[in-house]
């Protein structure tokens, strides 16, 4: 029961079912299992570290320099980008080459910066102030919410694209629907 | 003559930015249900996208892609800011409703990605008329999104009430939002298929007649 409703949980807070970012990321991902295992690894390490530079960017200036906010997501995000580039080119030239790509679609994407404006909005709310731990588990339960609708998506990825689906519906349209649908399914859920 | 004009203004119709792109497709799903947010969003995506895109095409081409991407997204992130201040005295209401969307604009795919891909290879008058075209792409596609789920689903256009017997609240929610967008899209690529399959076989018969 207790994995059944966290498993409600993840889907209820997921990040593209019910809240559409990274949508287009998540279309290029589901096309091939390498580039879902490889852009879903990526975002996921974005999310995670990058709510980690969340909470240090919101203790760190606070408040007063709210207009900021993005501009100093921004520059987070673009010191991981070149540190995970950095890391993966001393750690393997093999793993560079093949990672390189979904690190540069992942940096800015929709899904990693909306995570982090997720998670700061819902602790503005909250009663008690998120800790870092609360910071590291929702960003990393966003990266997992990626990779369940990318699952989905890729359950039906070549059905969507087969010659049955009228040409003008198949590929982008036709998952777009199927999408919309599941959406409908998770929303019941909520 | 037409080859040039055509390239330009694809971003309008041919290669449209949500529709044939598939970029900044989350805030036409989330926020794109009524004509206000439509309109509070167009207003953001288009002076922060122009002025970035404008204001980035300055950094030198010679610098590492990587660096380059990261540059482009912070002078997006730097011109939201007065964008941002702009907005909360026009479109209070929109502001709050469309949330962690608004902050969203300034990092889209056609200014981070997109530049360096398709603008920057462009001469500079090239550059902006291409660009004011796809801006224009996502403007139409957010306002038709906007106008007509606002009467679907809440039976008013602009906040005013118009005479509708059915409503279908669910086109408010973002499932509504991933089904529209999805039906919308499949009607723009017949449309276009269509249109380029008469224009070709009006060719064929210039030929011909040649």
């Amino acid at each position: 029961m207790f994995l059944i409703n966290e498993l409600i949980a993840l889907l209820a807070s997921n990040l593209i079912l019910m809240q559409a970012l990274g949508t287009s990321t998540l279309f290029i991902a589901a096309g091939s299992r390498r580039n879902l295992i490889g852009t879903a690894a990526v975002i996921t390490v974005f999310t995670t570290v990058g709510s980690a530079a969340a909470y240090a960017v919101n203790h760190l200036t606070g408040q007063k320099y709210s207009d900021f906010t993005l501009f100093f997501y921004t520059l987070a995000v673009g010191i991981l980008y070149v540190l995970l580039l950095t890391a993966m080119y001393f750690i393997s030239r093999n793993a560079f080459d093949k990672f390189k790509k979904y690190i540069h679609v992942s940096a800015f994407n929709c899904a990693v910066m909306g995570t982090l404006f997720t998670i700061i909005s819902d602790d503005l709310l909250a009663e008690e102030s998120f800790s870092l731990t609360d910071y590291l588990s929702r960003g990393f339960e966003a990266g997992i919410g990626f990779v369940i609708a990318a699952l989905i998506l890729t359950a039906a990825y070549g059905r969507l694209n087969s010659s049955k689906v009228p040409s003008s519906f198949r590929g982008f349209p036709a998952m777009l629907i199927y999408l919309g649908i599941i959406s409908m399914a998770v929303y019941s859920l909520k | 003559m037409n080859k040039p004009q055509n390239t330009l203004t694809s971003g309008l119709l041919s290669d449209n930015t949500v529709l044939s792109a598939c970029m900044v497709i989350s805030p036409v799903i989330m926020c794109g249900d009524t004509l206000q947010n439509a309109l509070a969003l167009v207003y953001a995506f288009s002076s922060i996208t122009f002025i970035s895109v404008l204001v980035s095409s300055f950094v030198p081409k010679r610098l590492p892609y990587t660096v380059k991407i990261i540059i482009y997204a912070l002078i997006s992130s730097l011109v939201y800011i007065p964008v941002r201040l702009a907005a909360q005295e026009f479109y209070p209401s929109s502001i709050e409703r469309i949330g962690i969307y608004y902050p969203l604009l300034a990092v889209n795919s056609l200014i981070v990605y997109q530049t360096e891909l398709k603008f920057f290879r462009m001469k500079k008058g090239r550059m902006i008329g291409s660009l004011v075209f796809h801006i224009l792409g996502f403007d139409t596609v957010m306002l038709i999104t906007g106008l007509v789920r606002e009467i679907l689903a809440y039976g008013t256009i602009n906040g005013q009430m118009v005479d509708m017997d059915t409503l279908m609240s669910g086109l408010a929610q973002p499932f509504g939002g991933f089904i529209f967008l999805g039906i919308l899209c499949g009607i723009y690529r017949k449309i276009r298929s269509a249109a380029m399959k008469s224009k070709n076989e009006s060719r064929g018969e210039a030929n011909v007649s040649d």
